[in-house]
């Protein structure tokens, strides 16, 4: 009695390499360990297992539909060219740093060993520095395994947000201040959105391959808080003082600092789109920031906290 | 160590078959060590291809398996002669793992990494640089590599680091275990002398460090509470704080650990939470402002805060009126 591995196998080789479709007839025919074909079915049961056990792989199985004795039933085969690994040309060292960085960053639920196995396996210059273990941890949601098809295949997605059905041309998918967005174009709104995919309200359905043209400026998801939102454009003026400075700098970067004070203190020029987020950023620095200007903000956070005040 | 499925199993041999077609007589070892076997599972896997093969299974359709002097070949696999695509989800995997690596500081952006990355993404119809992007957190120039070089040689660091829960910045002299990232933020795992304990640093809000050339000893200080990386950890002797949430507040509730939660009908809730830091609620409380009501453990607390913030309007507002 052969394993069921060794039934797998051989089912995989047969599917493989079959010129025609084979119906399940022809193949417990040719690939031996299945049942015998009783009454409760036992052998197409075995055949069904086995096919869920490909498919879970990723294994392409096509299905056509055959004539044998004047009725269709359905055929099966693996086409080779869907089913083999376009060969990326990998180098070692190049193998040794994917497998290195796949050990130093894990994507929490999901499965990427054999992705390495596929592309050749470890290569033995990469044994030196798996031993530092992971460095980062990112969590993962179900929706982004499909997303990253509609992103690389230029599908076009459907989902809810916000109470919404939208459908959106996806331009790219980035992990920041430990979230998951989507940018894209919104196709009703007509217009580059973004999405938080935490947030999303249902599953996300994909259309067909090739289903738009990127765009050559794809914004960038770093974008902070206080600009997104569609809110008419300020030029806010922030000071720091001595004790938050060089950490609010670090967290804005150098680019907005328009003054350095002798106290220590600096002066961050931002463009603010979303008034309410940017009052929530500078009531972070608590007692150690301040507006300066124009004076709508100023005025703005200083009601907010007059109300608060009492 | 569970005996793999038969599926697994399955996954494993459609890698090592074309691998070793491919070449001319690898080594058993060779084998074993690329794809994480044994020379016992390597043995069986081989015993049992050399099995199979295809309908009619005479011996010119069966796959052929020679092992000689610890090397082996396999022939009359045709079909097998490329691996398996990559599913979606290990191509997300590889190249999120590999974007994210190379944005830690320090990385090489021409090295290996980034020409592996480049051509696997080729493959699977992505460009790492458009349409994909993996930040792991900010953290000062320097700081990322000097912690690095410090947790692996052992060796102490003095920071100057800011307790942003009670808005104070302190020199500190730590150990450092471990550096990692996560929820977006790198985070420092280190004895901490000043605290006599154990303590996460936020990289973010080191202001400035010095490694030593002092050692400390793995052994005596390091954490003994396994390797958990939560990253909040609330204390249960901590106050209690009650809110009352408006619907806008919710993500509140969402966000952080709660002790209780509530339901008031209308998208309101009541949630309790422990609260160890007066600098942390007040930041909370001004930034809700009327999207939530104290009911419990912060009386005043908004108000003094909210009036400590506006002194610093009013100086100002005053000279500009001299």
């Amino acid at each position: 009695m052969s394993s069921r591995l060794e039934r797998l196998f051989n089912l995989t080789a047969a599917l493989l390499s079959t010129s025609r479709p084979l119906t399940r007839e022809e193949l417990h025919e040719r690939v031996p360990g299945y049942p015998a074909d009783d009454a409760k079915g036992s052998a197409r049961r075995a055949f069904e297992r086995d096919k869920e056990a490909l498919r879970d792989m990723g294994i392409p199985l096509a299905v056509e539909e055959v004539e044998r004795d004047g009725t269709l039933i359905e055929a099966y085969r693996i086409p080779r060219d869907q089913y083999a690994l376009r060969d990326p040309g990998l180098e070692a060292d190049e193998l040794a740093a994917l497998h290195l960085a796949g050990a130093a960053v894990r994507l929490e639920g999901l499965r990427g060993t054999e992705a390495l196995w596929k592309l050749g396996g470890v290569p033995g210059e990469a044994d030196s520095g798996a031993e530092a273990g992971a460095l980062a941890a990112i969590p993962t949601i179900p929706e982004l395994v499909p997303l990253f098809v509609a992103v690389s295949e230029r599908r076009t997605v459907t989902f809810r947000y916000r109470g919404e059905g939208r459908e959106v041309e996806p331009h790219r998918l980035s992990f920041t201040r430990g979230h998951w967005y989507l940018d894209g174009h919104d196709r009703d709104r007509r217009a580059r959105r973004q999405f938080r995919l935490d947030r999303l309200e249902s599953e996300v359905a994909l259309g067909p391959a090739g289903a738009f043209e990127r765009p050559a400026d794809v914004r960038s998801a770093s974008t902070p808080p206080w600009q997104m939102g569609e809110e008419a454009l300020v030029e806010a003026t922030l000071r720091i003082d001595a004790h938050l400075a060089g950490w609010g700098v670090d967290q804005l970067g150098q680019e907005t600092v328009t003054a350095h004070h002798p106290d220590g203190s600096v002066e961050v020029a931002l463009t603010v789109t979303n008034r309410e987020a940017f009052r929530s950023f500078v009531l972070g620095f608590l007692d150690h920031a301040e507006v300066l200007g124009p004076p709508e903000l100023r005025d703005d956070l200083i009601s907010w906290l007059d109300a608060l005040a009492g | 160590m569970a005996r793999p499925s038969a599926p697994e199993r399955l996954r494993r041999l459609l890698a090592v078959v074309p691998w070793v077609v491919a070449r001319d007589g690898p080594t058993l070892d060779e084998v074993c060590s690329r794809f994480g076997l044994s020379q016992a599972e390597l043995v069986a896997d081989l015993d049992l291809v050399f099995l199979c093969g295809v309908h009619p299974f005479t011996p010119d359709s069966l796959i052929d398996v020679e092992v000689a002097d610890g090397r082996v070949w396999i022939r009359y696999a045709d079909y097998l002669e490329r691996p398996l695509r990559l599913t979606p989800e290990e191509g997300l995997a590889l190249v999120a793992a590999g974007t994210a690596a190379l944005t830690v500081p320090g990385s090489d952006p021409e090295g290996p990494l980034a020409r592996g990355l480049t051509k696997l993404a080729a493959v699977l119809g992505v460009d790492p640089t458009v349409d994909f992007d993996v930040e792991l957190g900010a953290a000062p120039a320097g700081v990322l590599e000097t912690l690095r070089d410090a947790v692996s040689a052992r060796r102490q660091v003095e920071i100057d680091y800011y307790t942003y829960g009670r808005d104070q910045r302190s020199r500190r002299l730590v150990d450092p275990h471990d550096v990692f990232a996560a929820e977006g933020q790198w985070y420092l795992r280190a004895w901490c002398h000043l605290a006599e304990a154990h303590r996460r640093f936020r990289l973010d809000r080191i202001g400035s460090l010095t490694m030593l050339a002092r050692t400390f000893e793995v052994g005596t200080t390091r954490a003994t509470g396994g390797r958990s990386r939560t990253i909040f950890e609330p204390d249960p002797h901590d106050p209690r704080v009650v809110l009352d949430l408006e619907p806008k507040a919710r993500w509140v509730a969402e966000r952080y650990p709660l002790e209780s939660l509530e339901e008031l009908g209308n998208g309101r809730c009541r949630i309790a939470l422990a609260v160890s830091e007066r600098a942390w609620l007040e930041r909370l409380l001004l930034r809700l402002g009327p999207a939530a009501t104290v009911v419990e453990g912060a009386d005043g607390v908004a108000g003094a805060a909210a009036r400590r913030v506006l002194s610093v309007y009013a100086r100002r507002t005053g000279e500009a009126a001299h």
